[in-house]
């Protein structure tokens, strides 16, 4: 299974960092009791550099089987925003239906008082109105 | 009681039955879009090499060189793991939102036309009365519709969620882990080094690298904390969405409400606490 996968060499690089610490604090006392040398302690202190960077190697070995073993999980995810993303785009749907309604009483007004100038910006606002609920582009005018 | 007093009680309760009330999840869903934690870690755990290069020699520095590149490969991969979480929170929070379903605009406009035409025939009284009693039912409609709407999300995206957010608290961990090493190896060069330069002659070196050390632990100390604050956030955010789904049918009672607010006030005093220490 993945997950154990991860656990198991994230338990690795948790022990190797371990060690390198143990190495850390030996050098440490060495120096202290004067029992080494400069070179001895930097080429000990190297060795100690050596193990976290291998640690830190396999904590991103870890890190990329998490981000693989949540890929189904992301989708689930934007599954449900997506679902989301519709109920709010079909109430907008609703509140446009509303306007197109407004503009035809206008529409209705105007062509009941008769009158050229109005009924053809009334008429605009109804297609744009159809338009607006209908989002693609139209070549028929 | 007169009838118009009847439709008037009538109209009322359904005024007051028909607010959604959710703005308490909205809150909650909008702190948890703000929570950047997660993603400020990342980039500092991409930018490893770049701290830690002026301590690391030979074989190590190689090491860490081809580790940079492989952190620097899975980065995206690691954002777009918060980008969806922030994604589904900026959702939640619009789909709760007060204006979201809120039709009283356009009914009002739809009125405000008829009125202005009374060619129509149409009394502007009557008008003002239906448009009035409408805007009380399509509130109603439209609240039950909305609170039906982020039940939905809330139960569809539970699962997903959980899963990313204890992923993400993974992730910082190993995070956290990998600043450790780059800590003990900066900290360490100089435990190593200063006892063999601690002497009259080398009064000058010893004494910048006491001043090097001692900021870099500052430097360090400050970081540390935001590892925590980073998994407390988190946590905060995965325990909020679990009260969310354990209260499914009551999300606009009191109690349930004035919980969610709760951890809407924790994980915004948590993001405000990692801005201060950044500050």
């Amino acid at each position: 299974m993945a997950l154990e996968n991860e656990r198991d060499v994230e338990a690795v690089a948790q022990c190797l960092s371990e060690c390198a610490d143990a190495v850390h604090e030996r050098i440490k006392a060495a120096i202290k009791n004067r029992e080494i040398e400069r070179d001895q302690a930097q080429s000990l202190f190297q060795e100690e550099s050596l193990l976290r960077r291998r640690a830190n190697g396999l904590y991103i070995d870890a890190a990329k089987g998490v981000v693989a073993g949540l890929a189904e999980s992301q989708a689930d995810l934007l599954a449900a925003i997506d679902n989301a993303k519709e109920q709010i785009g079909q109430i907008k749907e609703v509140a446009r239906f509303i306007d197109l309604v407004a503009d035809l009483a206008v529409l209705a007004a105007a062509v009941g008082a008769g009158k050229p100038a109005p009924i053809v910006a009334a008429l605009k606002e109804v297609r744009e109105g159809v338009e607006a609920m209908n989002p693609q582009p139209s070549d028929v005018v | 009681m007169s009838i118009k007093g009847c439709i008037w009680a009538v109209l009322l309760t359904i005024t007051l039955t028909g607010c959604a009330n959710l703005k308490e999840v909205g809150d909650y869903a909008e702190e948890s879009a703000r929570f950047s934690a997660y993603t400020e870690l990342t980039t500092r755990f991409r930018d490893t090499y770049s701290r830690e290069q002026p301590y690391l020699v030979g074989e190590a520095r190689q090491l860490a060189q081809a580790n940079d590149s492989r952190r620097k490969a899975a980065y995206d991969d690691l954002l777009t793991i918060h980008k969806r979480v922030t994604l589904y929170m900026q959702t939640l929070a619009r789909l709760s939102g007060e204006d979201t379903f809120d039709l009283s605009e356009n009914l009002d406009s739809l009125a405000g036309g008829i009125k202005e035409h009374p060619d129509l025939g149409i009394d502007k009284k009557q008008v003002d009365a239906i448009a009035g009693i409408t805007k009380v039912i399509t509130k109603w409609a439209t609240s039950s519709r909305q609170q039906r709407a982020v039940r939905e999300m809330i139960q569809e995206g539970d699962a997903p969620l959980q899963t990313t957010l204890q992923g993400m608290k993974t992730l910082v961990r190993y995070y956290r882990a990998t600043h450790e090493n780059e800590r003990k190896t900066v900290l360490g060069l100089f435990e190593v080094e200063l006892p063999y330069v601690d002497d009259p002659e080398n009064r000058l070196l010893a004494t910048l690298a006491r001043a090097h050390v001692q900021s870099k632990e500052a430097e360090y100390r400050a970081v540390a904390h935001r590892y925590e604050d980073a998994e407390q956030g988190i946590e905060r955010i995965a325990e909020g969405h679990r009260k969310l789904v354990e209260n499914i049918d009551d999300l606009t009672s009191k109690a349930v409400r004035d919980s969610i607010k709760r951890f809407a006030k924790d994980i915004k005093a948590i993001r405000k606490d990692i801005n201060k220490l950044e500050g």
